[in-house]
């Protein structure tokens, strides 16, 4: 239900249709509640319209654009290179080290690549080392080592959801 | 003294490096946007301070502006979105701007007022206090329409809600403006509008 008011604050704003102008225009000539409250929404209309706007500090700009650049100087170096020089770089070795396989690739006589002996490396024999009592007593503290961190982990945890 | 140019050839500038440009353009819009936060705040000092992180927020995503608005209906949903943020992290109780039935009522602070108080005083000052009063959705859709220079269609781009909506928000936020009006003056309400 649209109310008188309604109406004319739409009539006042032009949001009404054509229609509903010209039938606000009849009322506002023959009704005289109409006139009235028209005379009243109009004035308050214009109050608003000439509300002032607040005003900021004198120094409102300057801490603004102060901000802005001490968020400048703290960014990262990577957001200031540039990703093309990065990109020419990074060609600039691929295209080298492909070049000298290529070289190297093609300077190999294959026909001789066959007869090539791989030399024999001799391991040593840790089997003894593994069964001595050395071995044993230094899994020992390892296992100490790390029931001491896993408690130390666990205690923080505790305290921070305490806290 | 501001720039001529257009807000769009400020912004041009200012993604080109021109930090100069991005300053003419937070003179030319410090003003509204403090105004909105206001609203929100009630507090000059928070107000100042949302409005400084809404230009900075401004700032940093300017290359993101597509230019499919005005530059200002894109700011004011930055201010509008931070505002409400700010609100809620301080707690401060205000109705949802889709919930229409619910808004604060402040008690008439001018109760008892003395009528040559009220002569001496200002029309501006008694609309601002009933501005004051009203919740942050009213006076936020009233100053949008009012002195944003905002169609309805760009203040429900900003508040992100349907232009409609937006039409029947306002008529009640001026409802209740006029109620406020008229508890606070009485009968020097009547002089008055």
């Amino acid at each position: 239900m649209n109310s008188i008011e309604e109406k004319l604050w739409s009539y006042i704003d032009g949001t009404c249709t054509a229609d509903e102008r010209a039938a606000i225009d009849l009322l506002l000539v023959e009704n005289e509640t109409y006139q009235q409250t028209y005379l009243e929404l109009l004035a308050l209309n214009r109050e608003i319209a000439g509300m002032e706007l607040e005003e900021p500090s004198m120094a409102f700009t300057y801490k603004v654009m102060e901000n802005i650049r001490a968020e400048h100087a703290r960014q990262p170096l990577k957001t200031h290179i540039n990703n093309n020089i990065i990109k020419v770089i990074g060609g600039f070795f691929i295209i080298t080290i492909t070049t000298m396989l290529i070289m190297v690739l093609a300077s190999i006589n294959w026909s001789v690549a066959g007869q090539v002996s791989v030399p024999t490396v001799k391991m040593p024999d840790f089997s003894g080392i593994m069964n001595s009592g050395v071995f044993k007593g230094f899994m020992f503290f390892d296992v100490v080592l790390l029931l001491f961190v896993v408690d130390g982990f666990v205690r923080k945890r505790v305290l921070y959801k305490q806290s | 003294m501001q720039s001529k140019l257009s807000d769009i050839d400020l912004i041009k500038q200012t993604l080109a490096g021109n930090q100069a440009a991005y300053a003419d353009l937070i003179k030319r819009h410090q003003r509204f946007v403090f105004t909105l936060a206001m609203r929100f705040t009630k507090s000059r000092e928070d107000a100042e301070e949302v409005a400084q992180d809404c230009f900075i927020k401004a700032y940093r995503s300017l290359d993101t502006f597509k230019q499919e608005s005005k530059f200002s209906t894109w700011l004011y949903r930055i201010v509008y979105t931070t505002a409400m943020t700010s609100l809620r992290k301080k707690r401060v109780d205000t109705s949802s701007i889709d919930d229409e039935e619910t808004y604060i009522q402040v008690e008439n602070v001018s109760s008892g007022f003395d009528t040559n108080d009220v002569e001496n005083k200002s029309r501006s000052f008694y609309l601002n206090q009933a501005i004051e009063q009203l919740t942050a959705d009213d006076a936020t859709i009233i100053t949008l329409f009012y002195k944003g220079e905002q169609s309805l269609e760009e203040i429900a781009q900003t508040l992100g809600i349907e232009a409609n909506s937006v039409k029947v928000k306002l008529f009640r936020a001026r409802q209740r403006l006029k109620e406020k009006l008229e508890r606070n003056l009485k009968h020097e309400v009547k002089e008055l509008i």
